[in-house]
């Protein structure tokens, strides 16, 4: 007895058909150095971060006290309400700009639409929700583009600002940084099991509240202490960002999984295969790079490769700073943790530990 | 009583909540399911384990199939046992398999080591000698490094052999001779070249039995489940 494949319920939503939404559409790191290995690197003397280093952003110095920021990010739907994805997207867009320590100002969004297959109302939420999140961030959407697709597509190219010396890459980690992170993991499984319609109304609230928590605040609070190096963590996982790093400071790096947040019930859904097609993409990419502790449940290794949208900071600071950065970011409502530290050893290299 | 269920063209999460459906159900024994990405068959293999169901899974053509039977049901089912193996063919040492063949036990496993670096360094002749010093280093260290996880990993391979440069490991001043000690410790067999030991004027310094032979060494290799060689 066999049972052929349906056509899956309720066409008209926004995620159907939508093979991988959020950062885990991303080309994986193992596809993309390929992809990239071609492409003359770009230098300028008044670049101060280009495609080198898997930086969040590109920075380029105009004078000495003044430097901007340009990013571009998008992707398909995660969510089927429109105003929602529009938040998300546009707030996972502008979390690159925070990554190198800048201000947004200005943002052009990029959109395509099946408009053929979906009312208009639907991309005016989509927009909507993407301004109303630009907005929160202070900074200006000045215009777009758009074209028909027969997948919708949303986000930003946003510029930003710096002063060159506050800049932060992810080349400036020291030996024995504590690692800061904000927000809980494991947006990728939760987006798929709210797909699979296995979300609770609280565990939605949670989610959506950290998927539209812009970075600002929490950069604003490290600000308080000397940050070494900083990205977000997003579409390489948290291992794929913490290796980044670890590899542009020629450190390796600890992680405690004890110390890390997940998202309530993010480890059951891994558990039960709700592991997205890009965390096992991050796994290819990165796993030569981590050694584990004996036993390590396979869904706690899932959610190190689970792909991030709109994820937290991960940070370097100095020890003694560790714990006054994690009051700073309190005082602001922010939950910050201490999960590791950087220390010599192989570029790169992470160990796995449980405390 | 058994089922067959074609979830090509689906993408996640659907065919685990279907397959999901069909587990609720305590009457099937037995669940064949037909799927055409890999990401498909890891994400079944860990609902099947979340469900405390075997699990095997194979090629077939370009597509998948995995197989989830009640634990009651397999010791009757040669045919499980048959797949299992082939699975076991199929692991790659690199690629980290989903759970159900994390119970294999690895003691038919070989640990080949047959110089003193982990892989080898690039050749490229026209460049300085700090610089391929500074490589060679590199990939010591990251055999040091292969042999210390090793130990802390839990895995337990039957032995370690030493083959060409590779014997330079046991060197008693050397750096590796702490972590090949407790490896011994741990009951893993830790076996050299004596010949090798011999060319690199090492021989009078290891103990006797831990000194092996060609002959030896082909047998080790023909009896091994698996080989790994760093």
């Amino acid at each position: 007895m066999t049972t052929n494949p349906e056509k899956p319920i309720g066409n008209n939503q926004l995620t159907n058909n939508v093979k991988a939404g959020g950062c885990s559409a991303k080309i994986s790191s193992f596809e993309l150095k390929q992809i990239l290995a071609g492409l003359p690197k770009t230098k300028h003397a008044n670049l101060l971060s280009g495609i080198d280093n898997f930086e969040d952003a590109a920075v380029y110095k105009l004078n000495d006290e003044l430097a901007i920021i340009e990013s571009v990010d998008f992707f398909p739907p995660v969510v089927d309400d429109p105003y929602l994805y529009g938040q998300i997207a546009a707030n996972n867009a502008l979390s690159d700009i925070y990554a190198m320590g800048g201000k947004p100002i200005m943002a052009q969004a990029i959109f395509a639409f099946p408009t053929c297959d979906f009312p208009l109302s639907i991309a005016a939420e989509i927009l909507r929700g993407g301004a109303d999140q630009v907005a929160k961030a202070g900074a200006l959407l000045t215009g777009g583009h758009s074209i028909q697709s027969s997948e919708t597509i949303y986000g930003l190219a946003v510029t930003g600002l710096v002063k060159p010396k506050e800049m932060l890459t992810n080349s400036g980690a020291r030996p024995n940084d504590r690692i800061i992170m904000t927000k809980a993991l494991g947006t990728g499984v939760s987006l798929l099991a709210l797909k699979a319609g296995l979300l609770s109304k609280a565990e939605q609230s949670l989610l959506f509240a950290a998927l539209t928590t812009l970075n600002d605040r929490a950069l604003e609070a490290a600000r308080t202490v000397d940050i070494h190096a900083c990205t977000d963590v997003t579409g390489f996982g948290l291992v794929g960002h913490m290796h980044e790093i670890a590899k542009a400071s020629k450190l390796a790096a600890r992680m405690l999984i004890s110390a890390l947040r997940f998202f309530p019930s993010a480890q059951e859904f891994a558990k039960q295969g709700l592991v997205p097609a890009s965390a096992y993409g991050n796994r290819k990419s990165f796993e030569a790079n981590v050694s584990y502790i004996k036993d390590l449940p396979l869904e706690i290794s899932d959610l190190l490769y689970d792909p991030q949208t709109a994820g937290g900071l991960l940070l370097a600071v100095a020890a003694r700073d560790s714990t006054n950065l994690i009051n700073a970011m309190s005082e602001v409502g922010i939950e910050a943790t201490d999960i590791g530290e950087f220390t010599e050893g192989i570029p790169g290299h992470i160990d796995v530990l449980i405390t | 009583m058994k089922k067959s269920l074609d979830l090509r063209g689906l993408t996640c999460p659907e065919p685990v909540l279907r397959t999901k459906k069909l587990i609720d159900d305590q009457s099937l024994s037995r669940i064949e399911i037909l799927v055409d990405s890999e990401v498909n068959v890891q994400n079944l293999t860990r609902l099947g384990n979340s469900q405390k169901l075997s699990v095997q899974s194979q090629a077939k053509g370009e597509h998948f199939e995995v197989v989830l039977q009640r634990a009651a049901t397999i010791a009757k089912d040669e045919h499980a046992a048959h797949s299992h193996e082939a699975d076991n063919k199929q692991r790659q040492p690199s690629h980290m398999v989903a759970g159900g063949n994390q119970n294999l036990s690895s003691t038919g496993t070989i640990i080949l080591i047959s110089r003193n670096t982990f892989g080898s360094t690039s050749g490229e002749s026209d460049r300085n000698s700090d610089k391929v010093k500074e490589d060679q280093d590199f990939s010591s260290n990251l055999l040091n490094l292969f042999l210390q996880t090793l130990l802390q990993s839990g895995h337990e391979p039957r032995a370690i052999l030493m083959v060409n440069s590779g014997v330079q490991l046991m060197d008693p001043d050397g750096p590796y001779i702490k972590v090949l000690t407790e490896l011994r410790e741990k009951g893993i067999e830790v076996l050299a070249c004596g010949l090798c030991l011999d060319y690199y004027g090492l021989k009078s310094k290891v103990q006797i039995e831990q000194v092996t032979n060609m002959f030896a060494i082909c047998e080790y290799l023909f009896s091994a489940d698996r080989i790994i060689s760093p």
